[in-house]
């Protein structure tokens, strides 16, 4: 029987329909609660006694940033075998409970509330984008439980409980601005998505550009998801930059990478740092990035045994060849920053551990003597920062730059 | 003028395709097919996949492999289903499937496919890509062979009575059932060609169908059920409004103009005078009796 059944078969037709509806939501629902959101998997169960750590580990394995939550997830494991491999914490292996929020702030929240419930839950780490953080700030504000962050980016939410390991916007744009101006000149366009991060890089990038001599000739925003970027790139153009600062994220970032030597926006004359850079999307930006420089924290070519340990326990537990993203190695660092602070201070507890890691200072392949500074709202995370030569898949140490000094954040 | 000329040809090329595959399938079974932006995501994978091959030869084999998926799905899952808005839930289900397969497979990071054909030509004053104007073109091409088969062959003809009245094309000797399937794997395997063509314009990640899916599902909406040439049409003006937004303001503030000057198209067109107007003009008799 076909649809639109005429009322002679009405009743026959009401039961397809209620099946039909049954067999969507069935199909809906199965995927989404399968596959999206909420999961837990691959962890340790958290069950803490006073002397270990738990942690509750939010990560988006599924969903659009889902790359970089599983890149995030594989090096905080790889960092919390290690620890444990030395004894954990307080005499105890430290145990994670992950929990994948898809990437969706809604997820997040009830993950990061159920977490910060559980009285065995010493501390919060994960989630990448920013909205999802800030969805977790104010609550270890209410459970005053600490919150460690891997990515780059100021914290959109001004917190005393967030601990950012991943560089701040300003350490990030001061060597690549003025890298940019030195090698190209000091006309800079900027293009971001349109979102907070993307908007608060760029007021930082006005000022340091500013302050190193140069010009900011354009300033423009896309929403993410967007398919033509010509109009942008027309504009971009129209300014006649030297270089462009191109804080595009996502597949957008691929998207204007394409569309910008597409219609030659993006030459090899034409000056470019940012996100674009990044390890993450080099394998669909080879031909873009190949033979450029990019200032960040860590990359896979650092020049340091411990890390290129990493580099290989990374490979070999992912089972992949290509440049190992950033976030991977802060997460390990990360976590093995934590465990040290924990056992110096012999801290287990929520209150004990944000006071360890208010005062604790750690050498690492991040630098020597890492520690948390406070700007009074929020923490900074001061470690060194690197200039790193693109060319053939491979991120190598240019220059060691140590410490930014810049402590601007621009939490609200 | 001509900035916004070639981009408009470039999009309409794009969503032209998506919204002749929505009519095609809104026509016969009545409902929105909100996997369409994911079957242009699959499109883009098999450009993907199939990087190995000449560009031009993973075209057709690409249409010609995923097209027994989209009538398994509509025989299979969809013909089963006559309430419309179930219709629609579950091709919004078929889309989360396979975004989730997808990034299973390909992972979430995004993916480049390199364009067969480099170079700019400068057309109306204009220096433009190459590669653009020859996929829009082979989209146009594509939507007029589609559009000139279903009003000008006998299979057009037992789709168009399956739009109007299925019971009576049934009577008739059509096969509904049949047709539809058949609308919708015509369908998918255009907006497959469509993905394919457009992947070395857009970075391919999973996630990426929703955005493709507003233009075409909004001049769907603006037009008649049944007609498959009402939507095309439909999809310049909405792709004009989109493209003008962004050569005269931010992308940013273009978004949001874009959806206020939709909503306001929807909600005119909605009005019962104006809907009653358009089907009077599109379906009132024509008549070929020559001039006095």
């Amino acid at each position: 029987m076909d649809r639109n059944t005429p009322a002679l078969f009405r009743s026959s037709r009401m039961r397809r329909t209620r099946t039909g509806i049954a067999v969507a939501l069935a199909v809906s629902a199965a995927t989404v609660l399968s596959g999206c959101s909420g999961g837990s998997f691959g962890a340790t169960t958290a069950e803490s006694d006073d002397a270990g750590l738990s942690i509750g580990f939010i990560v988006p394995a599924t969903g659009p940033v889902s790359s970089i939550g599983l890149a995030m997830q594989a090096g905080f494991e790889l960092g919390v075998e290690k620890v444990n491999a030395e004894g954990g914490v307080g005499g105890a292996d430290i145990v994670f409970d992950a929990q994948d929020d898809g990437g969706d702030p809604a997820s997040t929240t009830l993950i990061a509330r159920r977490f910060a419930q559980d009285p065995a839950v010493d501390l919060l780490f994960g989630t990448v984008a920013g909205d999802a953080a800030a969805a977790v700030a104010p609550i270890a504000d209410e459970s005053e439980i600490p919150f460690a962050t891997a990515v780059y980016g100021d914290p959109s939410v001004c917190s005393v409980n967030w601990w950012p390991f991943g560089a701040s916007n300003r350490q990030l744009l001061q060597l690549q601005v003025a890298n940019l101006i030195a090698q190209y000149g000091p006309r800079i366009a900027f293009v971001g998505s349109d979102y907070n991060f993307p908007h608060d890089v760029a007021v930082a990038a006005t000022e340091i550009i500013a302050a190193n001599g140069g010009e900011l000739v354009a300033e423009e925003y896309s929403p993410l998801g967007t398919t033509d970027f010509s109009a942008t790139i027309s504009r971009l153009a129209g300014s006649e930059p030297d270089a462009v600062l191109s804080y595009v994220v996502g597949s957008d970032a691929v998207t204007f990478a394409q569309q910008g030597q597409q219609f030659g926006l993006l030459t090899d004359e034409m000056g470019l740092e940012g996100a674009a850079l990044d390890a993450d999307y080099y394998p669909a930006v080879a031909d873009l990035v190949d033979g450029r420089q990019h200032v960040t924290r860590w990359a896979d070519g650092l020049e340091d045994d411990d890390s290129a340990a990493f580099v290989a326990a990374y490979r070999a537990k992912t089972d992949t060849t290509g440049p190992v993203p950033e976030t991977a190695a802060i997460a390990y660092y990360a976590i093995q920053f934590i465990a040290a602070a924990a056992n110096s201070a012999d801290a287990t507890t929520r209150e004990g551990l944000s006071a360890a890691l208010a005062d604790f200072s750690y050498d690492s392949p991040l630098g020597e003597g890492t520690h948390f500074e406070s700007t009074g709202a929020s923490n900074l995370f001061q470690a060194d920062m690197f200039t790193y030569a693109i060319a053939d898949g491979a991120y190598t140490e240019a220059a060691a730059n140590g410490l930014v000094d810049d402590q601007g954040v621009s939490c609200r | 003028m001509s900035d916004f000329l070639l981009a408009l040809l470039t999009q309409f090329g794009l969503y032209g395709l998506i919204a002749l595959s929505l009519a095609l399938v809104f026509g016969t079974s009545r409902f929105m097919n909100l996997a369409v932006g994911d079957f242009v995501v699959l499109g883009a994978y098999a450009a993907v996949a199939l990087s190995a091959l000449p560009f031009w030869l993973g075209l057709p084999l690409a249409m010609i492999i995923l097209a027994p998926l989209f009538y398994v799905l509509d025989r299979g899952l969809l013909s089963r289903i006559s309430d419309p808005m179930a219709g629609m839930l579950v091709t919004w289900g078929i889309g989360i499937v396979i975004r989730q397969v997808l990034e299973v497979v390909f992972t979430s990071t995004g993916r480049s496919v390199d364009a067969p054909l480099g170079g700019s030509v400068n057309l109306l004053g204009v220096e433009y890509p190459v590669y653009r104007i020859v996929i829009a073109l082979i989209a146009i091409v594509l939507v007029g062979a589609v559009i000139a088969y279903v009003y000008g062959s006998r299979a057009g003809l037992r789709l168009r009575a399956v739009a109007e009245n299925p019971s009576m094309a049934a009577f008739f000797g059509a096969r509904p059932g049949r047709t539809r399937a058949l609308a919708f794997t015509a369908g998918g395997v255009l907006v497959v060609a469509a993905g394919y063509l457009y992947s070395p314009v857009l970075g391919v990640s999973p996630a990426m169908g929703f955005s493709l899916l507003v233009p075409g599902f909004v001049a769907v909406l603006m037009t008649r059920a049944g007609s498959f040439i009402a939507p095309v049409i439909a999809v310049v003006f909405v792709v004009a409004a989109q493209v003008l937004l962004r050569q005269i303001v931010t992308d940013a503030v273009a978004e949001t103009l874009f959806y206020v000057v939709v909503l306001t198209a929807v909600v005119i067109r909605a009005n019962p005078h104006i809907r009653r107007f358009i089907t009077w003009i599109a379906t009132r008799p024509r008549s070929f009796a020559p001039r006095a």
